[in-house]
């Protein structure tokens, strides 16, 4: 079959692969392109949880490629093409983490007036030299809305400006609330999502007039709403 | 680890730098990757109150070019065997295989682009359309010329043969096609992926 000898005499090198370790790299890639393709059309977890399963699956997918396709650390003596791909690894970590860190801080320092309004709210800024910045002063009363068996409870809240809302969520299961009727969603005082663990409960400040619903994005039976006056 | 074959010891010494000076070239490729995937992730909400990734990409569509591309890159492997065993006909049918999968997925990203600038989504739209297009437009213009050398080696092959010399470029070229293979894992990912999350 050989059209030509190349080597003749030495013994296939493991150095290069196998059909076998090309097949194993294959339905390995496969299973784990499927996997969080599957999370995510099935919307299996709240937002962030998902993005952090799907970005480890990737990782774990590209070591599997890099060890069964591109066979690095089985090349000749001493591994510098390993130690390059490590080099430029800690290079990449660097790059993108620290630009995604930076600007991230920026965005939180630098920010559209609802999002530097909730920022108020949380470091209880409520005027600065004599201006408004629309976060409260002193908080009024306090309203639950428990969250058990698949439905709120009360279904409609009636608040007061700078009241808080407290979110408890008595269900097995990861709530996360959104505003806005369902599949909308808006943002509320500049929260666009709310993650409620089980057994645990998250609190907001009422800053913002009007009437608002909001809905479990996980389970949109599980939605209500709340009116703020002034 | 000593090669006792003294006639190809030179040979491999030498197809070893090589290889090595390729994949050197690969990490800087990653590294220039890795500032637009960095650039994506900075910009990727900034729409300019336009049309989102999840408005705009279809989840199947990428799942079906990451298939595509996937499949190339083992079918890839699999005639780079072939090229070590000095099978001239299995090479060009392994990578021929390679090349047509690549010219699929070449035509679906495309396709993808046309239809979004048809609508009215270019990379003028906003800084997140931007980012997009630079990103994913990056990696298609490697699979582009990445297949603009496959067929050239290809050719070559058809008509003088296999040797030595061009199994090394064989193997560039295979390392360069299972890197691009990589780099779109992420852009599955990052890009599709986290835009339905």
């Amino acid at each position: 079959m050989n059209d030509f000898p190349i080597n003749e005499n030495k013994k296939p090198s493991k150095e290069h692969g196998t059909i076998a370790s090309y097949v194993a790299g294959f339905v390995l890639s496969l299973i784990y392109t499927l996997i969080p393709y599957y999370l995510v059309v099935n919307h299996q977890f709240s937002t962030s949880a998902l993005i952090t399963t799907i970005i480890s699956f990737g990782i774990a997918q590209m070591i599997i490629q890099v060890v069964f396709f591109l066979h690095l650390g089985r090349g000749p003596k001493p591994f510098y093409n390993v130690v390059f791909f490590f080099a430029t690894v800690g290079l990449i970590v660097v790059v993108v983490g620290g630009s995604m860190f930076i600007m991230d801080n920026l965005h939180y320092n630098m920010t559209p007036a609802e999002a530097s309004k909730q920022l108020a709210e949380k470091e209880a800024i409520y005027q600065v030299e004599g201006k408004l910045t629309g976060a409260c002063q002193k908080l009024l009363a306090n309203h639950v809305v428990t969250i058990s068996g698949g439905k709120v409870t009360p279904l409609h809240t009636n608040a007061q400006l700078c009241d808080t809302l407290t979110f408890i969520n008595q269900d097995n299961r990861i709530s996360d609330i959104a505003f806005g009727p369902h599949p909308r969603h808006d943002a509320y005082a500049g929260e666009t999502e709310l993650t409620v663990k089980k057994g645990k409960n998250k609190t907001i400040t009422l800053n913002q007039a009007g009437i608002y619903q909001y809905h479990d994005h996980l389970d949109p039976t599980i939605a209500g709403d709340f009116i703020v006056a002034k | 680890m000593v090669d006792e074959q003294a006639p190809t010891h030179h040979q491999a010494e030498a197809d070893d730098r090589a290889l090595f000076g390729f994949w050197i070239y690969l990490m800087t490729d990653l590294l220039m990757f890795s500032v637009l995937f960095a650039v994506y992730a900075v910009l990727h909400g900034n729409t300019d109150g336009g049309k989102t990734g999840k408005d705009l990409f279809s989840l199947n569509l990428a799942l079906t070019e990451t298939l595509i591309l996937l499949t190339s890159s083992f079918t890839c492997g699999i005639g780079m065997i072939a090229a070590r065993a000095g099978r001239k006909n299995q090479v060009l049918t392994w990578f021929g295989l390679t090349f047509i999968l690549g010219l699929i997925f070449l035509g679906l990203e495309l396709n993808e682009f046309s239809n979004l600038i048809r609508e009215g989504h270019t990379i003028q739209s906003n800084a997140f359309l931007s980012s997009f297009f630079t990103l994913v437009g990056t990696h298609g213009l490697h699979i582009t010329s990445g297949l603009l050398w496959m067929a050239v080696t290809l050719i070559y092959i058809a008509k003088r043969g296999l040797n030595s010399n061009m199994v090394r470029k064989l193997a560039m070229l295979s390392l360069f096609w299972h890197f691009l293979d990589i780099v779109w894992i992420f852009i599955f990912t990052i890009v599709y992926l986290r835009a339905f999350a």
